[in-house]
């Protein structure tokens, strides 16, 4: 068996390889859909399914691993007794398409979820997941993974690393699965020659070079362990701030959940475990009412300084992965970037 | 113990009546094979049909394994839910979770135990831990003190424990906010009966009950030549997971499941917490 550690796939042959993959395991890809929206959802027939990968998807692979809503075990109470049933076993699914800000976020997840004990039914499908992404040659407009350190083209982490160099794309296999696909579907690829090196090489110093936002991540994330933000600052910012969580909603990184019973009749139910954030005003509210966390300042103040200063520290990278979603949903203004210039820009007190 | 969402079956083995909004509920698990240990100080997430999840303290000592002791308080609709419940009937248990009191250091220790209401919970099972040790080995705890507060006379709980640690040498010292004909003991807070306790170089003090008690404590404690290290207590959070992944008891940085809820005063003082804010 020879090394297929990077290889080159002609772009007439991305659909044939799609094909073969999708008679393999579900296949999940950015698709455009009627109202022009982009989205990750299950590839169809390929021939007709407008697979999109020039727009930035809308939102990230969270919803796969972390759906929005999932049942975590069924519960019955049969004569006394109270048992629970394991939900269903995931699915092999290949991603496709997946831009390095979002497999970068998924990384950080791999690490919450597993501290100090796997999340079983994460790890399940994570366990069942492939990731092939694509590197961005040219970043979207709110765009600044280059800051963050996730973008835009990765250095692991990937099942296969797709980097679009014109007719052709350079593949590159992470261990594991990727490297095994590579393989088994060789006569698709070819070797990789030099100026396909040099002209992936040239690609990723243009794209680099393309980043029109300059946000100081590494900067603030480093201000932040030495100095307090300034409480103008908190204030400017919750007074735009309506409590409507969709900064969180979107953010890959933002994985914060709550779990209910749902009773489905006298003698069963099922517990399921759904998406919440630090924003909004129930997060931390207690039997009784009270409320140990100040509601919109304290809930802003926990959500930024928890990805750019208590991560920072215990993992020596902010968990923003720069993919701009944040920036886009609000409409008050109130996003990661605003918050990093006021606080960089912030006069030491 | 499955530690993921799935919880472990248990049987109601005994309910004690504590007062009229606690009761301890005596747990076994269904499945007696199920590797289950703790230490005092830790929690359990119970699960309790149709009504979710809630963090509640182990209340017995490890040595009373395979029983658990859980003392609830009747306070929503879960706590309110397992009050219902009688001998027999089944709970789902998760963990334990959460960090517990540094037992290894109390060998030798003048132990103080400053309680209030349902925060003798957590207690009980170091002082009952500590007493099982003093029958076995030499350098067990030098000498318990309780001081324990409850709002009237007939909210005082736990009272055959208290009998039992009172037999067993626990100078125990109980105080009632407001008292009724059948009180002659201490009336005022439990800060008060401070005052009478001698606290030397070699005191370990364990603060547990409302926020505001813990607070005041805390500061007279301090007050008194207390240091940092010595003063313990546990907080109080919303949890959903208990296991460090939803993010609900996240606080400055920690998350009070995985690193507490046990934490000494200098730990605490590192930390932007609410109830201690003066
Ligand atoms: C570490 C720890 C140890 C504890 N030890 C004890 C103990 O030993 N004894 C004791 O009596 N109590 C203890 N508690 C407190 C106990 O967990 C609460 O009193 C209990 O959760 C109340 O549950 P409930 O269903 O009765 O209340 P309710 O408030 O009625 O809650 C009903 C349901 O709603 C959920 N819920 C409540 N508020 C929110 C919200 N803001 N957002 C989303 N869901 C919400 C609850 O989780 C629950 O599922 C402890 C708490 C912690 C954190
Ligand atoms: S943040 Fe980077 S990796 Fe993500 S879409 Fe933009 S350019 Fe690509
Ligand atoms: S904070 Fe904003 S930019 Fe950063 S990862 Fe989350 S959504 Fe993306
Ligand atoms: S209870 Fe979920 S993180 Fe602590």
């Amino acid at each position: 068996m020879i090394d297929l550690k990077e290889l080159i796939l002609s772009k007439d042959n991305l659909y044939p390889l799609l094909r073969k993959l999708r008679k393999e395991a579900r296949l999940i890809a950015p698709v455009k859909n009627e109202h022009g929206d982009t989205l990750f959802r299950p590839v169809g027939d390929i021939d007709t399914t407008d697979i999109d990968l020039e727009n930035q998807p809308q939102e990230s692979l969270k919803p796969f691993f972390l759906p929005q809503q999932e049942t975590l075990t069924g519960y019955t109470i049969n004569k006394g007794e109270y048992s629970f049933s394991p939900p269903p076993p995931a699915k092999n699914t290949i991603f496709f398409g997946v831009r390095s800000c979002d497999l970068t976020a998924l990384l950080y997840m791999d690490l919450i979820f597993s501290k100090p004990f796997k999340d079983a039914t994460y790890f399940d499908r994570r366990n069942h997941s492939l990731i092939i992404t694509l590197g961005c040659n040219q970043p979207f407009a709110n765009c600044f993974c280059e800051a963050t350190g996730s973008g835009p083209y990765l250095e692991y982490g990937y099942g296969l690393q797709f980097i679009d160099i014109g007719d052709r794309y350079y593949v590159s296999a992470g261990r594991g699965k990727g490297a095994d696909l590579l393989n088994k579907w060789s006569y698709f690829f070819r070797e990789v020659e030099e100026e396909d090196q040099n002209r992936r090489y040239q690609l990723f110093l243009e794209a680099r070079g393309q980043f029109t936002r300059n946000i100081q991540v590494p900067h603030a994330c480093r201000k932040l362990q030495q100095e307090p933000v300034a409480e103008a600052i908190w204030e400017k910012l919750s007074s735009r701030c309506y409590d409507c969580g969709g900064c969180a909603y979107v953010c890959p990184t933002c994985t914060c959940f709550s779990v209910d019973d749902k009773p489905q009749d006298n003698n069963s139910g099922i517990r399921v475990r759904s998406w919440d954030a630090c924003t909004s005003s129930g997060f931390t509210r207690m039997t009784g009412g009270h409320n140990p966390v100040d509601r919109t300042r304290h809930a802003l103040k926990r959500r930024f300084l928890h990805k750019l200063k208590h991560d920072f520290a215990s993992h020596g990278k902010a968990s923003c992965t720069g993919c701009g979603r944040c920036i886009d949903i609000c409409f008050g203004g109130v996003d990661i970037t605003t918050f990093i210039e006021l606080f960089t820009q912030q006069e030491k007190p | 113990m499955n530690k993921n969402f799935i919880p472990a079956q248990a049987i109601i083995r005994e309910i004690i009546r504590e007062n009229e909004q606690i009761a301890t509920f005596r747990l076994e698990l269904t499945n007696k094979r199920l590797p289950f240990t703790f230490l005092p100080g830790q929690f359990l997430m119970l699960s309790v049909p149709h009504c979710g999840e809630a963090a509640i303290s182990i209340s017995s000592s490890p040595d009373r394994l395979p029983l658990v002791d859980l003392s609830i308080r009747r306070a929503g609709e879960l706590t309110t839910a397992i009050h219902g419940m009688k001998k027999g009937d089944q709970v789902g248990i998760r963990g334990p979770f959460g960090k517990a009191f540094p037992i290894e250091d109390f060998a030798n220790r003048d132990l103080l135990f400053v309680a209030g209401g349902i925060g003798l919970a957590p207690l009980k099972s170091v002082i009952d831990h500590c007493l099982f040790q003093s029958g076995l080995e030499e350098d067990a705890v030098q000498s318990i003190t309780l001081l324990y507060g409850s709002r009237t006379p007939s909210d005082i709980a736990f009272k055959q424990a208290i009998e039992s640690w009172q037999k067993q040498g626990v100078d125990c010292r109980l105080t009632v906010d407001e008292k009724d004909s059948t009180w002659n003991g201490h009336v005022g807070l439990v800060t008060e009966l401070l005052t009478d306790v001698t606290i030397t170089g070699n005191t370990k003090a364990l603060v547990c009950g409302p926020p505001i008690m813990i607070r005041f404590v805390i500061a007279s404690l301090a007050d008194l030549g207390c240091g940092d290290e010595s003063i313990f207590t546990t907080l109080e959070r919303h949890m959903k997971c208990g296991m460090g992944i939803c993010g609900h008891c996240h606080l400055d940085g920690r998350l009070i499941c995985l690193d507490g809820p046990v934490f000494n005063v200098s730990q605490l003082k590192k930390l932007d917490v609410m109830e201690f804010a003066r």
